[in-house]
């Protein structure tokens, strides 16, 4: 199959659109395709997430390093994370307006008897693009840590751009559903059947989608996969659509870069060798 | 067969602490056997063990005038007459408190003993004067936590979170500077049974000496015991042994006979035969036992006892007044058979031994088994604990009596009615000396005694109960050791799994290597008796039932009579018919309320069989004993029955064993069998039997959740996981015991696959972005102390003071605060300030470093003052906090002893994914299970995978299913009901490809536990550092930063690859090169010396540098050669004894 010719491009049907899943799909493309959009929905596409925690005051139970931690993972809203800059891109030092957020947290309980807990809502950004997300007005927030009276945390923590290939708190999706061929039909695997295919191997959601096959199909070997049924889950720091479209984006980039990489590599310019960053 | 996760039964319990009742009572009941025995030590009052113990001492009687002198003098008789132990309490000359209760916690935090005043009160009488009394102090004595002499008695978990300790904390333990620790338990013969034994060691006595003989334990109220051994000689006679102080004693059993009652020969061939005339084995043996006995020359009883006193006078050391048939009296009481207080008690129960024994010898009955649970009981901690007490009180009386007799000896005035000698005579001892001796005692679990305290063992009594996480803690006091003796044996016969011991000890938990089978765990219903029971009742009863105290003539023709004995003494006699009639209605009227027998009273109805045990009826009633709850069909309810009973019962494990008008009883549970951490091996019924072994010994090495109080712990160690998880797949018995409180591991998603090659070999791959969430993330707080009273003598002045001075460096300041301590939080690396001082005297602060490897964060800084709270703080406690996520090289294992190691963090993108997206945490490879047949483990990945998707805790509880009804079958239909496989499988893609698999991939949910071995507390390295100064070797060890041995098996296989410059490499190079001076003439390395001689060049006096060999006096034929430093220190030695070496060379 020719992936270039304009009669065969990749199509996309979208059938299930909610908040937080998006359930599409792909056809016209290879497997290779399909299977690095999901690569990078999982690891390349850009959030925003907090990377660096400053401790003022700590006297809660739990360590430094484990509210850290936990911090880190908290989903920040990463709509907009495309118009801030990479650390590594930015020309400061540090951290600047330019390719960090600040956010603050400062809670200290008061309160008889009772705990207090110290949730994402907690969390007072600095940049009101990218604040902790929540679920309407009755979300509590994410639990960070529990206090008792007398306890105080107060930290400040710089939030930045990243992908999840360097570190999972990064990656916009919980899980990407992935399959091809739900019948079977492309004898890629092997079903394990002990008595009746029907009664152990129930079939799958994707089943309806897709053509069951004939009675009398004939095995064709030399056929390959072209529809994939994708389902991503956001874990809220993005709109699912958003993902997909920014995987794509990314997905695009790479590309170019690669037959950029490729023209260059004919004449090298100036005599040097070739950029290897694929990024 | 769902279980329930109980999350907000849990949240309540936790939210609102009970002050009434505990959480989880089971739990509290495992650990009842320790505090019982400790409680019965002074409980009931006055009628405590160690009361008995005062009573058993008894007076000491002594005199002003020298043994030998003919007039006694003044007779002093001094004994105790009471013993108190106080709870921990503050001493009174504190007054800056208004309460004096001293709690565990603080015991625990200032690594202090937490002991209790103890006192005794000594009385005394001069002559038949008044009786004086004073109260004595004897230290303070450790007091176990939760006891009835613990502050925390009957505090219930709210009170006890107020307190500091776990809200379900169990007790049972004792506090020795700051350190847990506990009396083990330890198996030791039955008590109060004649047990027939066979030991070559017997026969190796002496020439007349055979390999038979019978023993019997007695013990006596307050719980001491004293062994009797009964000898045959070959010519039938008969001998009786005991140890007095360690020494044994040999006594021919007719003498021992004839003192304890008057008897005629007559009498004592009645009583032995028994109506069996036509025995003449039996009777030939008497005959001649009573004929030789009149080679001693004496009848009545008062010559015999007369004779015993006399031979015994020296050693046992009566008040010197007494007669010899006294001190022979005396003896009979104190090594004859103890238990029995009536001396015709004691002579009917040495009939009965005779009768055994020659029983035995004629082989009608075979030898008893001394390694079954049916010849054993328990030692429980508390009754060792007053043993010792009881001696060391023993050895004060006994010290009063030695200082009085050389105070006579020496002329000095001894004056009882002098109220100043008096003083000095009862203080003349260290006041310290219960409460050291004891400290001493669980410190070091060596026991100090010169009685020897009739145990096997001098070492090794106490362990510290380690809380490495909870079950480990748990285990701690369900444990029974065999004796440290056993563990020497080379026979293994000790080792053995009898079936004796089912449903006492866990098949299932005993380690695997040397302590195999020596350390066995209790079953979780096996209960240890520590209360006596009433049974004054019995004997009564028994005669009723038609028991009579002499054979019955005309009862013989039924056989020979059995004989009825409660605890050790003899009740009467019946015939075979009708003891199986007294069995059967002892046990109905244990549940009849009119004629009531305690449930606790063990029934042994041995019947007469063809070689077998020894026929009779035995009734056991003491303490230590092991018994367990079992059905009794009959009525339906709950019976207890004992090890020594069991062996004779027809006990049906499930519904169909059991066989009409044969089984009596039936187990609850088939699971009552194991113990409890056996018990939580998800269907460890499907395992291969040393998988469940192996996770036993796993179970206890978790890193999980130690304790609930870690803020009030200061455990050298501790492993804590940051991220646990209530297992989806339980057992029954982990909901009773409230394990949730103390989480040990992760609900994993495992795929079975082999992908990568990085899961070969019992590797396992994790997920990154799962370790990146915090999968398996781990803590070690670990304790540095330190002390400034080391820093100087004792008795000087505090002169060193925790400060930062003015002389401080700013690199200290950001580390430690103007107090010198440590600020909380702060991250220390190796070198870093831990702590820093001021020294009056040099007028320098000095710091402690951090010597650790490894960073450390501070988690707690400790100030101890000291006990009176007067002196200024000389002593820190810091607990530091090392964090240790899982990097390669960690270990984990799931719960069917299957572990494994870190081999790689792969990265999500990479790792196989389901159809719904779901990535595996872990990936295991498939040639984990054809060997090792964890079936158990594929079982549980389905129950957890079913649990995972419907929200359910799944039930594990082993045997709950069976062949028609499979556990496969069961949780295979609700995953289909789901939309999944029926068998767990699922088509799996590649991570890399996104191509699907050739195979469905088995992936499901198991719990994984993460392992305390850590990479980073073995990594070992080295290129050059230390050596050994006498062979110039490598030394070993990775704390002195050693090399790893390259033995001789290594050598051998560098041999074998022909690697001669690796070899030449590993052995020379890089050990111990050494150069040295051959002479190669003599073929010495030793006598090449720097030659003396000068020469002189232009009239400068120059030294000759060259090297000349003594003897040869030449220069000419030494060479440099390399050789190894050992080879020269090997050389050396033998010149030492006058042997040469010589090399020969070729150059």
């Amino acid at each position: 199959m020719d992936l270039f010719s304009p009669a065969n491009k990749p199509e996309i049907r979208i059938q299930e659109l909610t908040g937080e899943r998006i359930r599409f799909i792909l056809t016209n493309t290879d497997l290779s395709m399909a299977n690095a959009l999901r690569r990078i929905m999982i690891s390349e596409v850009a959030t925003i997430a907090i990377d660096m925690v400053q401790f003022d005051l700590n006297t809660s139970v739990l360590a430094d390093e484990f509210i850290a931690h936990r911090l880190g993972l908290i989903p920040l809203d990463s709509t907009e994370a495309d118009k801030i800059k990479y650390p590594r891109d930015c020309n400061c030092s540090g951290a600047c307006k330019e390719c960090s957020v600040e956010l603050n947290l400062h809670v200290k309980c008061t309160e008889e008897d009772t705990t207090k807990d110290v949730t994402s809502k907690d969390l007072v950004s600095h940049d009101p693009r990218f604040t902790p997300i929540t679920e309407g007005p009755k979300d509590a927030g994410i639990l960070i840590a529990k206090l008792r009276k007398g306890q105080e945390i107060k930290v400040k923590c710089i939030a930045k751009k990243g992908v999840a290939k360097e570190h999972a708190k990064w990656s916009p999706c919980a899980a990407v559903a992935f399959e091809y061929d739900p019948f079977n039909k492309l004898r890629h695997t092997h079903y394990w059947i002990e008595e009746d295919e029907k009664k152990e191997w129930p079939q799958s959601k994707n089943a309806n989608d897709d053509f069951p096959p004939l009675d009398d199909e004939i095995f064709d070997f030399t056929a390959k996969p072209n529809r994939f049924y994708f389902e991503i889950e956001t874990i809220g720091s993005m709109k699912p659509e958003d993902i997909v479209m920014n995987a794509f984006k990314k997905l695009l980039e790479k590309i170019s870069s690669i037959q950029m990489g490729l023209h260059s590599n004919d004449v090298p310019i100036n005599g040097r060798e070739p950029t290897r960053d694929v990024f | 067969m769902s279980s329930k996760f109980n999350t907000l039964e849990r949240e309540k319990l936790f939210l609102n602490p009970s002050s009434n009742k505990f959480g989880y009572p089971e739990l509290q009941k495992l650990v009842k056997p320790h505090i019982d025995s400790f409680n019965s030590l002074l409980d009931p009052p006055r009628q405590g063990l160690l009361n008995f113990a005062i009573d058993d001492i008894g007076t000491q009687e002594i005199f002003d005038k020298p043994n030998n002198s003919p007039e006694r003098g003044n007779k002093l008789s001094i004994w105790i007459d009471d013993v108190i132990i106080a709870k921990p309490l503050l001493p009174e000359s504190v007054r800056l408190t208004t309460s004096r209760q001293i709690y565990p916690s603080e015991c625990r935090e200032r690594l202090t003993t937490y002991a209790g005043k103890m006192s005794i009160k000594v009385c005394w009488q001069v002559n038949d004067g008044p009786v004086l009394a004073e109260y004595r102090p004897v230290g303070m004595l450790p007091i176990m936590v939760k006891s009835n002499r613990c502050n925390l008695q009957n505090l219930y978990p709210k009170q006890l979170i107020q307190h500091k300790e776990e809200s379900e904390e169990t007790g049972g333990y004792f506090i020795i500077n700051g350190i847990e620790k506990m009396i083990r338990l330890l198996l030791i013969p039955r008590r109060h049974h004649v047990m027939a034994l066979a030991r070559s060691s017997f026969a190796n006595r002496g020439a007349n000496y055979t390999e038979y003989g019978v023993q019997i334990r007695c013990a006596k109220l307050d719980q001491t015991t004293v062994t009797n051994t009964m000898h045959y000689l070959k010519d039938g006679n008969c001998l009786i042994r005991f140890t007095w102080k360690k020494q044994e004693f040999m006594v021919p059993v007719l003498l021992i006979m004839k003192s304890l009652i008057e008897v005629t020969d007559k009498g004592i061939y009645d009583m032995l035969v028994q109506g069996e005339h036509l025995n003449t084995f039996l009777s030939d043996r008497v005959e001649f036992m009573l004929y030789n006995f009149k080679s001693y020359n004496v009848q009545s009883r008062d010559q015999c006892a007369t004779l015993l006193g006399d031979k015994f006078r020296v050693t046992f050391s009566p008040p010197s007044y007494y007669t010899n048939k006294q001190v022979g009296d005396y003896v009979l009481n104190k090594v004859i058979l103890v238990h029995l207080r009536t001396n015709k008690d004691k002579f009917n129960l040495l009939t009965f031994m005779i009768r055994k024994l020659y029983s035995l010898v004629a082989g009608e009955c075979c030898q008893d088994n001394p390694d079954s649970p049916q010849n054993q009981e328990i030692l429980l901690g508390g009754h060792l604990y007053g043993m010792i007490i009881k001696e060391k009180l023993s050895d004060y009386l006994n010290s009063i009596r030695a200082a009085v007799s050389m105070d006579v000896n020496a002329k000095k005035k001894v004056d009882f009615n002098d109220k100043k000698y008096m003083n000095s005579l009862l203080t003349k001892n260290n006041t310290e000396f219960v409460g050291q001796k004891l400290a001493y005692f669980l410190a070091t679990g060596n026991l100090i005694s010169n009685t020897g305290l009739d145990l096997m063992q001098t070492t090794g009594y106490t362990i510290i109960a380690e809380k490495i996480n909870f079950f480990r803690f748990i285990s701690h006091f369900r444990c029974v050791h065999r004796g440290s003796f056993f563990t020497t044996l080379k026979t293994t016969t000790v080792r053995k799994l009898l079936p004796e011991a089912w449903g006492f000890l866990c098949p299932v938990h005993t380690p695997d290597g040397t302590p195999c089978g020596l350390l066995n765990h209790l079953s979780h219903t096996c209960r240890v008796i520590t209360e006596t029971v009433k049974v004054n009742k019995i004997p009564e009863m028994l005669a009723e039932l038609g028991v009579s105290i002499n054979v019955l003539q005309q009862a013989l023709s039924e056989g020979p009579p059995l004989c009825v004995q409660l605890d050790g003494k003899i009740i009467g006699y019946c015939t075979n018919r009708q003891a199986k009639i007294i069995a059967n209605e002892l046990r109905r009227r244990k549940f009849d309320k009119t004629k009531p027998i305690p449930l606790d009273l063990e029934i042994g109805y041995v019947p007469p069989s063809n070689g077998g045990q020894y026929p009779g009826i035995y009734l056991f009633s003491t303490p230590s004993r092991m018994m367990r709850p079992v059905k009794y069909l009959f009525n339906n309810k709950t019976d207890m029955i004992g090890s020594f009973e069991q062996v004779y019962m027809d006990i049906a494990c499930l519904n169909e064993d059991i066989i009409k008008g044969v089984t009596t009883h039936q187990e609850f549970a088939p699971t009552n069998v194991l113990s409890i951490l056996a018990n939580l091996t998800p269907f460890s019924d499907c395992n291969q039997s040393p998988r469940n072994m192996y996770q036993c010994q796993m179970a206890k090495q978790t890193m999980g959740t130690p304790s609930t109080s870690l803020r009030y712990r200061t455990d050298n160690k501790l492993y804590r996981l940051q991220t646990g998880q209530s297992p989806i797949v339980r057992s029954g018995l982990y909901n009773t015991l409230g394990f949730d409180g103390f989480v040990s591991g992760t609900n994993a998603i495992v795929a079975v696959i082999s992908y990568t090659g990085y899961d070969m070999e019992d590797a396992m791959i994790i997920n990154k972005s799962a370790h990146e969430r915090g999968f398996a993330y781990g803590t070690i707080y670990k304790s540095e102390i330190v002390d400034l009273n080391d820093e100087r003598e004792r008795g000087e002045p505090i002169k060193h003071h925790f400060s930062l001075g003015e002389d401080a460096s700013p690199a200290w300041r950001e580390k430690l605060s103007n107090d010198g301590l440590p600020l909380i939080g702060v991250k220390l690396t190796n070198g870093d300030p831990l702590c820093a001082y001021y020294d009056d005297t040099t007028k320098v602060t000095k710091i402690k470093k951090y010597k650790g490897t490894e960073d450390a964060y501070v988690e707690e800084v400790r100030l101890i003052g000291d006990d009176a709270g007067k002196e200024e703080v000389q002593k820190v406690h810091i607990k530091l906090r090392v964090p240790r996520p899982s990097v390669i090289g960690d270990k984990f294992a799931s719960r069917h002893g299957q572990k494994g190691v870190l081999s790689q963090l792969y990265p999500q993108v990479d790792m196989p994914f389901t159809e719904s997206g779901m990535q595996p945490d872990i990936i295991i490879n498939p040639h984990a299970f054809p060997s090792r047949m964890t079936i158990g483990m594929f079982v549980e990945s389905l129950a957890g995978k079913s649990g995972a998707l419907y929200g359910v805790a799944q039930d594990c509880t082993p045997f709950k299913f069976n062949e028609n009804d499979t556990a496969v079958d069961y949780f295979g239909k609700q995953l289909v009901r789901a939309g999944y496989n029926y068998h767990g499988n699922e088509p799996m893609y590649s991570g890399i490809t996104g191509e699907e698999f050739q195979a469905d991939i088995y992936i499901g949910v198991v719990y994984y536990q993460r392992l305390r071995h850590m990479v980073s507390d073995k990594w070992q390295v080295r290129s050059t550092g230390p050596v050994h100064n006498l062979t110039m070797q490598p030394i070993g060890g990775r704390k002195k930063s050693g090399g790893i041995r390259f033995g001789e098996m290594e050598r051998d296989s560098l041999l074998a690859h022909g690697m001669s410059f690796c070899l030449q490499d590993r052995l020379m190079n890089c050990s111990d090169y050494s150069q040295c001076h051959l002479c190669s003439k003599c073929g010495t390395i030793f006598t090449a010396l720097i030659s003396k001689e000068h020469e002189t060049r232009n009239d400068v006096k120059y030294k000759k540098h060259h090297m000349i060999c003594k003897i040869c006096d030449t220069s000419k034929y030494i060479s440099l050669i390399k050789i190894p430093f050992a080879f020269r220190y090997l050389a050396t030695e033998l010149a030492s004894m006058g042997i040469k070496i010589t090399l020969e060379s070729k150059y």
